[in-house]
């Protein structure tokens, strides 16, 4: 064997071999984000049953724990953000991705039922968002809503955003558009109960929101 | 598909090709020709021409290199070949006409293929002939270093290019390129598929010429062509790394595209049109089979990747303006919390960054083994920020001149 031929094939061995490490190792790591994702749904799954539980169980509202709630909406919005960036590397049709999805949104209509549940028994008001996007890219501007809703969350730290995506194959959240009579035309909101379909601007879309609503709230 | 599938293959033959290099560099005859040179006490008699047309400003730093050889004065010469020179280099030629040394010669203008020749015909006595840009210097032992090189079966050799005192981001750019060339010239010639035997510092044995001719117009590459003739007659092309020579690089974009245009269409019009049999021949498989298509290849994926990678840079530039846009300023540039989970770790990136890391270390390497002097950290930073971006212009060009049948200027 000459030494060209020899040392083509051990070249293309290291090739070989150096491309998949490299597809292991970006697999591993799309397998510990997945797992991370799992691990903190779990986690968000028993606070929002505990909490749950704990309205059953005293059989009117625990009102002491709407501290616990807020930290829970937090935990929800950082949980938002990782499944998005995993979704962008993993990709949307990604099957454990829609699998976390559905996870994620039956947690975020069970926190929302809960938030509503608790500002009637205790007498607070706080502001919620729904907001319905797609990404089937027939939706130019979710991602501009999506980012100027994520600026809105960090700088008001109370304002509840629920985040779904409009497409996703999931009978508690086609029953949740359709109690809400979310049309199809995204993005869409619906804040503290009044829809608004469409985004332009942040300016704009702070005027949907209840007078003082955000300016009450802490900034960040 | 994602644009971004198309990218795999390109990267896949690069890193076959970078493990292609590692294994043949720590293979025995690249390891051999490293190691330390023997002064030898054989002194072939070496003619060395230098080609001039309107090289006023640099011969006579040319000429003042080369009589600095520390090399036996009564063993080698010096041809002056003055290609019709419409500046002064007649008159520098005169200040050293009277050396011992030095043979000046005039002619008509007929290009640089011509006046080598006429210094081969000049040359007669020489067993070695060797020629150098009169852009270029010479270190004091290179000569040493290329005559110790000489195999009895080698027929030509090249020295290790470097750009000399490099001032502009350009220039500097061109330095790291250059040691990236000088690793693969070291390691093709240990498999005898060097495809060039460039003008500045390559020398021939006198034998070469007898049996194959002269140069050759050759589409302004007469130095590609003759080093495609010698692989043609089955003639080895060797390597002396620590021969240094320190080429003067185009300054400015305008010059270094057309420096390069005429590389590159010398580099098509020669293999596809006068040397296409040596593409794909198993004579010389290492050329033939992997040298040559791969230096096909590259011309095509460097203007694909750059043109995929601008649209991607416009695209996703322009969406992170538009969301950047929708919320104060202050917002997009504050960092938020990062973990682990958002590196952004993919096959491109990973594979993209390990290429990254191995052309430095091949730089480091050309640097280290041929002990070309010069700074390299700030000139290797230049060279991975404005190599990618430039490259395209002379690719397209050279492409666009080539299927057009457009001619090429020297300068």
């Amino acid at each position: 064997m000459s030494l060209f031929v020899r040392n083509s094939l051990i070249a293309l061995l290291t090739a070989t071999a150096i491309t998949g490490t490299v597809a292991y190792a970006v697999n591993y790591l799309n397998a510990a984000r997945i797992a991370e994702l799992g691990a903190i749904e779990d986690q968000l799954s028993i606070d929002t049953l505990s909490l749950d539980t704990q309205f059953s169980l005293l059989e009117r509202a625990p009102c002491d724990s709407f501290a616990s709630s807020t930290t829970l909406i937090s935990s929800l919005a950082d949980l938002g953000d990782r499944l998005s960036y995993a979704e962008s590397q993993l990709g949307a049709d990604n099957a454990q991705v829609i699998r976390l999805k559905q996870q994620y949104s039956l947690l975020e209509i069970r926190d929302y039922l809960i938030t509503k549940q608790l500002a009637v028994a205790c007498g607070t008001k706080p502001v919620t968002v729904l907001y319905f996007y797609s990404n089937a890219g027939d939706c130019s501007d979710c991602d501009r809503a999506g980012y100027a809703l994520s600026y809105l969350r960090n700088t008001y730290p109370s304002l509840r955003v629920y985040s779904f995506d409009y497409n996703l194959n999931l009978g508690a959240l086609e029953t949740f558009i359709a109690i809400n009579k979310i049309q199809d035309s995204l993005p869409a909101f619906v804040i503290n109960g009044k829809q608004y379909y469409g985004f332009t601007s942040l300016e704009e879309l702070e005027k949907q929101f209840p007078k003082g609503a955000l300016s009450t709230s802490t900034p960040k | 598909m994602s644009p971004e599938m198309f990218m795999y293959p390109f990267l896949f033959i690069t890193l076959y090709f970078e493990s292609f290099l590692l294994v043949t560099f720590l293979s025995k005859p690249a390891r051999e020709s490293r190691l330390p040179t023997s002064r030898s006490t054989d002194t072939p008699r070496v003619a060395i021409i230098v080609p001039c047309w309107n090289e006023e400003a640099t011969v006579a730093g040319t000429v003042e290199s080369l009589l600095a050889l520390e090399y036996p004065k009564e063993r080698f010469s010096i041809i002056l070949v003055n290609d019709g020179s419409a500046d002064g280099t007649r008159a520098v030629f005169d200040r050293f006409a009277s050396h011992s040394q030095i043979t000046a010669l005039h002619k008509e203008n007929s290009g640089k293929f011509a006046a080598m020749n006429l210094g081969i015909e000049y040359a007669k006595d020489a067993e070695l002939i060797g020629f150098l840009d009169a852009d270029s210097l010479v270190a004091p032992d290179a000569l040493c270093e290329i005559v110790a090189a000489f195999e009895p079966d080698t027929m030509a050799m090249t020295a290790s290019m470097s750009i000399h005192k490099p001032r502009t981001l350009l220039q500097r750019m061109q330095y790291a390129e250059y040691l990236l060339a000088i690793i693969f010239r070291h390691v093709f010639a240990s498999i005898n598929s060097l495809y060039v035997t460039p003008g500045p510092f390559s020398f021939y044995r006198r034998s070469v010429f007898t049996a194959l001719g002269g140069f050759k117009h050759a589409h302004l590459a007469e130095d590609m062509e003759m080093a495609m003739r010698m692989q043609r007659a089955e003639m080895r092309i060797g390597n002396a790394i620590r021969a240094r020579v320190y080429t003067k690089g185009p300054s400015t974009t305008s010059k270094l595209i057309k420096q390069r245009v005429r590389w590159t269409t010398g580099f098509l019009r020669n293999v596809l049109f006068e040397y296409r049999d040596l593409v794909g021949s198993r004579k010389n498989a290492a050329l033939g089979m992997f040298i040559l298509p791969l230096g096909i290849i590259a011309i095509g994926a460097g203007i694909f990747v750059f043109v995929l990678a601008l649209v991607q840079v416009l695209q996703r530039g322009f969406d992170a303006i538009s969301l950047a846009q929708t919320v104060p300023l202050s917002y997009t540039l504050s960092m938020g919390e990062f973990t682990w989970f958002y590196l952004p770790v993919t096959m491109i990136t990973l594979l993209g960054a390990m290429l990254v890391l191995s052309t430095l270390i091949w730089m480091v390497a050309g640097k280290h083994l041929s002990k070309t002097p010069g700074a390299l950290a700030l000139n290797a930073v230049v060279y991975l920020l404005l190599y990618g971006i430039i490259t395209p212009f002379w690719l397209v060009r050279s492409i666009s001149d080539v299927a057009l049948k457009t001619s090429t200027t020297w300068r």
